[in-house]
């Protein structure tokens, strides 16, 4: 694997520590962590206020979101237990940039992996506002080095210099 | 009390504008969390109390609207036995299917599936039914969320004026001034396309990147966990397609919706009980009897400020502000109504502009139809533009923002003041040039 690290003249420390722990060769305690977000279910009940309703629903529609979220939860902590079998697995409700900020803190977590953006499309979006802010929110506030991955990608380059 | 003493005309007038204002500012602020019903409630019990509306005049008021009210209760029961029958789910099934494992292919389904349950089943059933339905689909297939919810919030209110039961604003509106079917569709029909055209070039242009991917079909549940009970999903389908043709007749007939709304339910109760899909208790359950208050309420405060002339004379300004011409009409009506459904709710809003319309009924024909569909397409159309609900709401969101307080809800208002000022322009225009 070949890094490449980017200097600025005041982080040499921090690129140093950073490739130490990548390349310790160490048994890595691998978390996986997936947030449940809440965000569109707020929506949701902002949109039942404007109807004249209260915000939280009830009965069996309320209990098949709760369980289609809980399952597809599940289902990708599933996946990933398939790569890391040895991981420990984290499943969180909120606001996801923050949940991911505490859980790395609570955790202690000495790295965290995070992709630029959730994509859906076949091609990797690469250029302004590719970083989600999701991703910006964690660089941001990570307690800890954060590692941004994105698909590897030939394409559109060399940019303009 | 107030009746029993005579007390001038001029204190009389200044107390019930001061006590609608209050009522107003009371649904828009909300203080103590305090439910929409009460505060209309509260309005009308003052109204009554100080003896500035008689009980005879609030009784016959409710009484001369009952159509409304009992639409909206047929309205509210056709659409919690319909969901009971897992109508709503086995739709957003089949719009997946239809699909072909594409996702911007699904969010065009979604948006056409809303706009026919907006169409027959009012906004109420999309926004408030198909929006969960849709959360759970997309959540089980790995899309985005997001563009599929905002695509029910939002085709919910732009799909509400394709015919007048597509939003029970349009039935307030229409009840103090009435429309023939076919002069509705001439100066709403296409306007509708237009906003919807709008609404969906808009969002799949905000959403293009999200909605470039595909989705495991194998994913989607078997049309067996959809439907209940065949017997009863194939009769829900039969009534309301039977609902559907007898509003289009009875609209054309001049004939009471809620009567159609209310047979339709009733037949529908019918077989739920018989299948015994749903109880009595159950069905009651999923009805909002709050709304009720909340419109009893508005319409004896309402109907207070007619009595000062305060209405009439806003009908009077609006008149003026239009210039007498039919373009001003449609774009005093279109602005002032989605301006107040912002401030205060919808549903006061369209009985305000209901009754106040009433004193430009002397105006040529153009001018008084440019008001009555730009009323009709601005109340539908306005709450759009807030979708955390009003202004006070987005105020709130604003300072609560400015105090370092993490608020989600004012990046998903942006969606709203992105969209909604387009629409309400070509819709206004599109009428005008209809009349």
């Amino acid at each position: 694997m070949r890094v490449l690290c980017c200097l600025d003249g005041t982080n040499v420390e921090q690129v140093r520590k950073a490739m130490a722990m990548l390349a310790t060769g160490e048994l890595w305690t691998v978390g996986l962590l997936y947030v449940i977000d809440t965000g569109p279910r707020e929506e949701i009940g902002r949109t039942r206020q404007r109807f004249l309703r209260p915000p939280g629903s009830s009965g069996p529609r309320e209990q098949s979101m709760r369980e289609t979220e809980a399952e597809a939860a599940q289902e990708i902590l599933a996946e990933g237990r398939r790569y890391f079998p040895e991981a420990e697995t984290f499943e969180r409700q909120g606001r996801p940039e923050r949940e991911i900020v505490n859980v790395a803190a609570e955790w202690r977590a000495d790295l965290v992996l995070i992709e630029a953006r959730a994509e859906y499309g076949d091609k990797p979006r690469i250029g302004p506002k590719s970083v989600g802010h999701v991703a910006r929110f964690v660089v941001d506030h990570a307690p800890c080095p954060v590692l941004l991955i994105r698909p590897l990608t030939g394409a559109h380059f060399p940019i303009p210099r | 009390m107030f009746s029993f003493f005579p007390i001038p005309l001029f204190w009389k007038t200044v107390l019930t504008i001061f006590i609608a204002l209050l009522t107003l500012v009371g649904i828009m602020t909300r203080p103590f969390r305090w439910n929409e019903a009460f505060i209309a409630l509260a309005g009308a019990a003052l109204l009554l109390v100080l003896g500035l509306i008689t009980p005879a005049d609030a009784f016959r008021t409710l009484v001369q609207d009952w159509n409304t009210f009992f639409f909206f209760l047929g309205m509210m029961t056709l659409s919690a036995l319909a969901e009971a029958a897992g109508l709503f789910d086995w739709l957003a099934v089949q719009a997946a299917r239809l699909a072909g494992r594409s996702a911007a292919r699904l969010f065009l389904n979604v948006f056409l599936l809303g706009s026919l349950i907006s169409m027959l089943l009012s906004n109420d059933a999309t926004a408030l039914i198909l929006t969960p339905v849709v959360y759970v689909l997309v959540t089980k297939l790995r899309l985005p969320v997001l563009p599929f919810m905002f695509a029910c919030t939002f085709i919910a209110d732009t799909a509400s004026f394709l015919l007048p039961i597509s939003n029970p604003t349009n039935i307030i509106v229409l009840s103090r001034l009435p429309l023939d079917l076919f002069t509705f569709l001439r100066l709403l029909f296409l306007p509708s396309l237009a906003a919807i055209a709008i609404n969906l070039g808009v969002f799949f242009l905000k959403y293009r990147n999200q909605l470039k991917g595909h989705f495991d079909v194998q994913r989607l549940p078997p049309t067996d966990q959809t439907i209940r009970h065949k017997p009863y999903f194939r009769y829900t389908c039969g009534v309301l397609a039977t609902v559907a043709a007898a509003y289009v007749t009875a609209s054309a007939l001049k004939f009471p919706l809620s009567i159609v709304a209310m047979g339709g339910a009733l037949l529908l109760l019918a077989g739920a009980l018989f299948w015994r899909q749903m109880t009595l208790r159950e069905t009651a359950k999923r009805i909002s009897w709050s709304i009720f208050g909340f419109i009893g309420g508005m319409f004896i405060v309402v109907r207070a400020i007619e009595d000062t002339g305060l209405t009439a004379a806003f009908g009077q300004w609006l008149l003026r502000l239009s210039g007498g011409t039919s373009f001003g009409a449609v774009l005093v009506g279109t602005a002032g109504a989605a301006l107040g459904t912002n401030l205060i709710n919808n549903v006061p809003m369209a009985v305000v502009m209901g009754v106040a319309l009433g004193s430009v009924q002397h105006a040529p024909v153009p001018v008084q139809h440019g008001f009555v569909a730009a009323t009709i397409f601005g109340c539908a159309l306005g709450p759009n533009l807030t979708t955390v609900g009003s202004l006070a709401t987005v105020l709130w969101l604003l300072i609560l923002r400015q105090r370092n307080v993490d608020v989600s809800g004012l990046d998903y208002a942006k969606v709203g003041v992105m969209v909604t000022p387009l629409m309400l322009l070509a819709g206004a225009l599109t009428i005008w040039l209809l009349l």
